[in-house]
């Protein structure tokens, strides 16, 4: 009864993407960028360097014309739990700028903290941590654009998807203004959730049964957050990273490209645990 | 000219030789200076460094050159703690390149920052359970340590030894320098090692990882031990150096002989950890994440298993060999070869350690990732080098830095 | 007291060390790191009053409704609006950038006039009163030397008051020169109006309630119709179970999320329609109701003789199985649907295949029926009197048109894939002064080179665009109009919609710049022109013409920012499989391309991407920025290319290439792709831009410099799908 309780209190806010309906079409990419004041510069075709919290990439099956076949994978922040309660970037930042945040399983960034040490970059598997190489330069007048509710970022520094943490403040004061604790499923979503046109991203509390990510995924917490959904994956499982993105496809190969495996290892029987 | 400064009964060569020494190097010092300039005015973007290649070419020669000057703590345990007395003929000299390989890391820290201004929140905001934390203050504690193991040195020159009140404390200081070497082993234990927890805590980066003990992972004792046994090569290394360049037989062949020989056995212990190191993680701990050894040594234009085998068997086994037998350390040559392959070995470890890390794709549908310095980075960390070479050639010149000097040149 | 060296440098010693036990060294040190968290230069946006406001965008066709986000008077972001018709809160990536149209460096900040030469760059500021002078003086003289004929507009469309209000300047002048820009929708009226004869109407797809969608390359995710719609769509589709089967030589996002990828021989999707029409027919799995249908016999007669299972496998590279199996399980599905128009159908394509493929949905019996298509009419809301034409003009509009629309070909209402042609050749009457508003033909038209030359033989050129984009900056005069989220204007919305909506755009913020409504502009242009020109217009302004125009409409678009007719809306016809226009002119023969094999021995195809807009719009820099690594590299864009293909030409990822067709040349990178057919290049639409600002030109190269246009037989509109093209090394 304790453990119950304890759980409904701390939120886990995590996201089910649904890789058959992903289209790829870049706009969970560009909600982001307007959503959170991300810069540009005049040639981003460099992917080694282009800030993008929020990136879709390109998976091939490896086949050959006419078997040939694609699939695109959005790759947001994981927000990673870690297994033994250390999220990979988390645990090695030496001046605490990046913190988990146990009440809602975020993983944030504090850019007046950070120093630009970029640990955490080189302790990311996903390379979900971008470095501000340049100072942000917008065109004039194209700073009439930009968000009050995400400061924009100096040289110098790291940063990453947030889960758009802002709209979670402000869904939160709206709620207590309105003498609420607990928000609705809906009331707090990212902008490449609400943005995607084709649906397929799913944002919510994993940890409560009445979310739909949380229906989708089938987490086990018992058992670092693996999906219960034989159609669910998350990137690279097998480092215990724990993330709090999933994945659905329900094709073989697409999951099968969630993580590494040994060329004669049963995939299905590794995959299932 | 400067006559007065030298001291007493060694030969040095001309001040105007000196001079231009002195000019050329520090030509390139000036351009070591203006990258550095260039990069904290104008930020990182001055490097080829990128969002998949985090550290790089900078980190890898903070590695490696406190491994390179890890023959100070060693040498100094050596003598102060374990007693191996005559160690004292090049213990300076020992102390001397270890605060260079320190300061240098030190200044190449501060470059390699994006916030250089806010360095000091890794002080003041401390995560204790980074280890670059862990790192940084033992970083900075054992460089007190090395410049109060310097500064008698240094007071030791004829014209300052001349004040009482500087000789007096030069000569305390050494009376109770046991403490400081014992403090500096300590110190240089921890950040050695918490150096190498860097790259093996990264649990997410299936090359670099390594289980351990505690919260320590292998790699931490490895780079301790590593730093031991290379440390006192890259020692006899530049000692050998300087002694040819300045044409003079500097510290007695026994003296080299102890350090070569405890280098040896340090080497060869730990070649055998790094080699099981080695064989459980290509058969376990890669595996159990998905990687066989081959994958992180192909598919790409350089990283080759032959970057393996040249550290562990060409610039492992092989010097170890010949620090380990008295012939080979009695050959001047094959002593040179084997603490320059040494060097080498020790150095090539912290560059995969680092760059090949960063080069190797976790993310299946990720390719390899090669990475070419700009000349900023290779200027700025040639700087500290042309630094090191600044310092010892004043050093050599003022300091009486080799006990042994005078009587092996009369 | 003597300061000697000694007592100096003790001082400064101890000054130091002194000065070490106190706060000043610390202090600085913080203070500088709280310098570094503020850096003047890095912005901090300014807080305020939060407000929302819905519109529409107009950056495509779809007409997506959107919800701007408001900090005071700044438009901070843009989303999809809840609950609209069509895109029910989702949103493209080009609509989500549309602030950096706003507010970013290309918009055009006051009237213009060219000082230097074409394409120069160099303007002079001049004022509005003096821009609409500039304008009245030119077409007085014009008119006088009674050449009034020789003036002509493109315009994005024909429907809307904007393009109507265009159209009637034109008429009351004393032109027929109204011209559009070409789309799929063109070939759809066409189609519809041959074969069931039913005049203004659009084909509307009921995606929504299909359960078998046949897709002739038609890019459903890669922004055919209205692209979010489509998206909604085919996400319904796959929770639902419901197949979609992609015919396309290349594997684009559309064939990849698709149940079933056929590649097909490009160019030969309608002996593929007509040989699964012939499947269908022979083993009797037509809807019986269609075979009473005019033409039905001649129909099956030609496809029984001319469409058999083994001579379309042949033509299209696809097995008989395939063919016969993919025939059956269209037929037998309960609610088929076939469409067509390549990629996002902004090239109108071969009017044989749409009416092929036409043919094909009225053999399931899907026309005008759930799941099918539906012969929707266009929203006819304008109801302006004729304008009371003077001499001059009465004269001038009795002239043919310049591309031949209505005369040469007589189905067609607007041809400007046939205006540089005819005006290069000198076919045509001299062409005297030409508008073009919310269209950039110097960049969007194929053959740049031809479209480049006709417009230099154009003396007097004058650019309603907000942006400065390839047409502008080749005008003689630019009044640029508001971006859509500065003005009002309705948006009739067709593009595939099986209920079309009028949407009303409306003012978000107040226009940044010194720039006119484009509809207040044509009104003083008439007012300046003066007699009957001006009383046609009896309006104040165009926000007055507006409301008038739409009437009782006005307040239900003004409360919620769209008017959707949710009944069906749908015009019936005799269906006739064989009109006359088929059977006398092409008998559904395929088109060619340009350029022989022997020089040429590969295909350059284009290909579209959600992520790259390629009309009007060009990519702004967010969108640019989600472009891929494969298809845009520095200042290279890459051309796909069948590894095989590589292989042959000695050609290895990413290395340089140069792209030959009979049109132009191009430099390229290749990027060797499993999933196109060997012997074809891909080379997407959007890339290639010369104007606008630094982050979207001179990336890449533009498709249509090196393709041509070919005329279809039947329709006059462009029928190319691609052109013979070389790939040499670099």
């Amino acid at each position: 009864m304790k453990e119950e309780g304890k759980h409904k209190k701390a939120k886990k806010y995590g996201m089910v993407i649904n890789l058959d309906a992903c289209t790829g079409c870049g706009a969970c990419m560009v909600a982001c960028m307007a959503e959170n004041n991300v810069p540009f510069k005049e040639d981003e075709s460099n992917k080694l360097d282009s800030i993008a919290w929020m990136r879709v990439y390109k998976l091939t099956n490896g086949k050959s014309y006419p078997e040939a076949d694609i699939c695109y994978l959005p790759r947001p922040c994981m927000h990673c739990e870690g297994d033994h309660g250390h999220s990979p970037c988390v645990s090695v930042c030496p001046a605490t700028a990046t913190d988990y945040n146990h009440d809602t399983g975020i993983v944030s960034q504090i850019y007046t903290r950070c120093f630009g040490c970029r640990y955490c970059m080189v302790a990311c598997p996903y390379h979900a941590r971008y470095f501000n190489w340049w100072d942000p330069v917008w065109p004039e007048g194209s700073t009439k654009y930009l968000s009050p509710n995400v400061s924009p970022r100096m040289r110098g520094i790291v940063e990453k998807c947030s889960f758009c943490f802002h709209r979670y403040q402000l869904a939160m004061d709206k709620a207590y203004v309105e003498g609420r604790t607990v928000l609705e499923e809906n009331e707090y979503q990212t902008s490449c959730t609400q943005a995607c046109p084709a649906g397929a991203i799913t944002f919510g509390d994993l940890n409560n049964p009445e979310h739909k990510v949380h229906q989708l995924a089938k987490p086990d917490n018992k058992h670092g957050g693996r999906p219960g959904n034989p159609n669910v994956f998350r990137l690279l499982e097998r480092l215990g990273t724990n993330p709090k993105v999933y994945y659905m496809s329900s094709r073989e190969w697409v999951r099968r490209a969630g993580d590494n495996y040994l060329g004669d290892e049963d995939f299905a029987k590794t995959h299932r645990h | 000219m400067d006559s007065a400064l030298i001291p007493e009964g060694v030969n040095r060569c001309s001040f105007g030789k000196f001079a231009i020494g002195i000019i050329i190097v520090g030509g390139v010092l000036l351009w070591g200076v203006y990258a550095m300039l260039l990069i904290w005015l104008k930020g990182l973007n001055q490097t080829n460094m990128n969002d998949y290649y985090g550290f790089a070419l900078w980190i890898w020669a903070d590695l490696g050159v406190i491994a390179l000057g890890g023959g100070a703590f060693f040498t100094g345990l050596l003598r102060y703690i374990i007693g191996k007395d005559e160690l004292k003929n090049i213990i300076n000299y020992a102390v001397l390149i270890g605060f260079i390989c320190y300061s240098s890391a030190l200044l190449i820290l501060a470059i390699d920052i994006g916030q250089p201004l806010r360095g000091w929140f890794i002080f003041w905001h401390a995560n204790v359970h980074s280890m670059l934390t862990e790192v940084a203050f033992c970083l900075s504690c054992y460089f007190a340590v090395l410049t109060i193991e310097y500064i008698p040195l240094i007071l030791e020159n004829r014209q300052i030894d001349k004040v009482p009140f500087f000789h007096n404390l030069a000569h305390n200081m050494h009376e109770v320098m046991a403490i400081f070497a014992a403090t500096g082993a300590f110190l240089s234990f921890f950040h050695q090692g918490s150096l190498g927890g860097v790259a093996g805590v990264l649990y997410s980066r299936p090359f670099a990882f390594r289980e351990g003990i505690f919260i320590w992972p292998w790699t931490f004792f490895l780079f301790t031990w590593s730093a031991a046994a290379y440390g006192p090569c890259f020692t006899l290394f530049v000692t050998r150096l300087t002694e040819k360049i300045s044409g003079k037989k500097l510290v007695k062949q026994n003296v080299i002989d102890l350090l070569a020989k405890i280098s040896g056995w340090t080497m060869g212990t730990y070649l055998i950890a790094k080699i099981i190191d080695t064989w459980y993680w290509a058969t376990v701990s890669a595996p159990s994440m998905g990687f066989n050894l081959i994958d992180f040594y192909s598919n790409n234009s350089f990283y080759g298993i032959w970057i393996l085998v040249a550290e562990i068997v060409i610039c492992g086994i092989i010097p170890a060999s010949i620090l380990l037998t008295p012939k080979g350390r009695s050959n001047s040559t094959l002593l040179f070869t084997a603490v320059s392959l040494a060097c080498i070995g020790v150095l090539l470890n912290r560059w995969v350690m680092v760059l090949q890390v960063m080069a190797i794709p976790v993310m299946t549908f990720e390719n390899w990732v090669l990475y070419i310095p700009s000349w900023q980075e290779v200027a700025t960390t040639i700087l500290p080098v042309a630094y090191g070479i600044i310092l010892i050639m004043i050093s050599f010149r003022y300091l009486p830095i080799f006990p042994q000097e005078r009587e092996l040149n009369p | 007291m003597k300061i000697g060296r000694r007592s100096f440098l003790s001082f400064v010693i101890g000054g130091a060390a002194g000065s070490a036990f106190t706060p000043l060294p610390w202090k600085l040190i913080d203070d500088s790191s709280i310098w570094s968290q503020n850096w003047p230069w890095t912005p901090v946006p300014s807080d305020g009053e939060y407000s929302q406001k819905n519109t529409v965008c107009t950056l495509c066709p779809g007409g997506c409704g959107i919800t701007v986000r408001k900090v005071d008077d700044r438009a901070v972001k843009i989303e999809g609006m809840k609950g609209h018709p069509v895109n029910a809160g989702g949103i493209c990536l080009l609509g989500l950038s549309g602030l950096q149209l706003l507010y970013g460096p290309t918009r055009v900040k006051s009237p213009l006039k060219r000082v230097g030469e074409r394409g120069e760059g160099k303007w002079e500021k001049i004022s509005w009163d003096e821009a609409i002078s500039e304008v009245a003086k030119n077409l007085a003289e014009i008119r006088s030397q009674g050449e009034s004929h020789a003036v002509g507009a493109i315009v994005n469309s024909d429907k809307g008051t904007v393009s109507n209000l265009f159209k009637r300047f034109l008429t009351a002048y004393g032109s027929p020169n109204f011209m559009t820009t070409p789309s799929i929708q063109d070939s759809y009226r066409m189609t519809i109006s041959l074969m069931q004869e039913v005049i203004n109407a659009q084909a509307g797809f009921d995606v929504e309630n299909a359960d078998f969608i046949l897709s002739f390359g038609s890019g459903i995710i890669d922004g055919w119709g209205s692209p979010v719609r489509m998206f909604k769509a085919n996400s319904a589709w796959k929770a639902d179970g419901k197949k979609v089967v992609q015919i396309e030589s290349r594997l684009s996002n559309t064939a990849a999320k698709s149940d079933k990828w056929i590649p097909i021989n490009p160019g030969t999707e309608a002996a593929l329609a007509l040989g699964l029409a012939n499947v269908i027919i022979t083993n009797s799995l037509d809807s019986k109701k269609i075979s009473q249908s005019t033409g039905f016999e001649s129909f099956k007669k030609l496809v029984q003789n001319e469409y058999s299972t083994d001579k379309v496998s042949k033509i299209t590279g696809i097995n008989s199985t395939a063919i016969v199996s993919l025939a059956k399980n269209f037929a037998q599905a309960s609610k088929p649907l076939a469409i067509c128009g390549k990629g996002q159908g902004s090239a109108p394509g071969s009017l044989d295949e749409f009416m092929a493929v036409h043919a094909l949905n009225a053999l399931v019996g899907n026309i005008n029926e759930e799941g099918g298509v539906w012969a929707v009419s266009e929203p006819d809301y304008i109801k302006w009197s004729d304008p009371e034409l003077d001499s001059v003009a009465s004269t001038g509009v009795q002239k043919e048109r310049i591309d031949g629309a209505g005369s040469e070909y007589l189905h067609a209402t607007s041809l400007l894939n046939r205006f540089p042609e005819v005006i290069n050749s000198g076919e045509g009457y001299p062409f005297k002064a030409l508008f073009v508003s919310d269209a950039n033909p110097l960049y969007s038209m194929p053959d740049s080179k031809a479209i480049k030359a006709a417009f230099k033989s154009i003396p007097f050129v004058v650019s309603f665009s907000s942006y400065m984009d390839e047409t502008a900056s080749n005008a003689d005069l630019i009044l640029p109009n508001h971006v859509y989220l500065e003005r009002y204007e309705d948006v009739p919305t067709l593009a595939g919609l099986s209920k079309p909506i009028v949407g009303l755009a409306r003012p978000v913020v107040k226009p940044q710049f010194n720039t006119k409504h484009v509809g207040d502009v044509i009104m003083l242009m008439a007012k300046a022109l003066g007699g009957k020109i001006a009383d046609a217009f009896p309006w104040d302004n165009y926000e007055a013409c507006l409301k008038e125009t739409l009437g009782i409409k006005w307040d239900a678009l003004v409360e919620n920012g769209f008017e959707f007719n949710g009944d069906k809306c749908m015009l019936e016809g005799d269906f006739n499989f064989y009109p006359e226009a088929m059977k006398s002119l092409s008998d559904f023969s395929p088109v060619s391309i340009e350029g022989s094999a022997l020089s040429y021995p590969l295909i350059l195809m284009p290909y579209d991407s959600i992520r790259l807009a390629n009309g009007y719009i060009g990519d702004p820099p967010f969108a640019i920025k989600a472009v891929e690594d494969t298809v845009l590299k520095g200042k290279d864009a890459y051309v796909e290319v069948n590894p095989k293909t590589g292989k042959e030409l000695g050609l290895t990822q990413g290395r340089h290439a140069f792209l030959y067709t009979p049109r132009g040349k191009a430099k390229v990178k290749v990027n060797l792709y499993e999933g196109i057919m060997p012997g074809i290049v891909a080379l997407p639409r959007g890339l290639g831009h010369t104007a606008y600002d630094k982050y979207l030109a001179d990336k890449g190269c533009n498709f249509n410099e090196l393709i041509g246009s070919v005329e279809d037989q039947v329709s006059g509109l462009d029928a190319a799908w691609g052109i013979r093209a070389r790939l040499t090394k670099v």
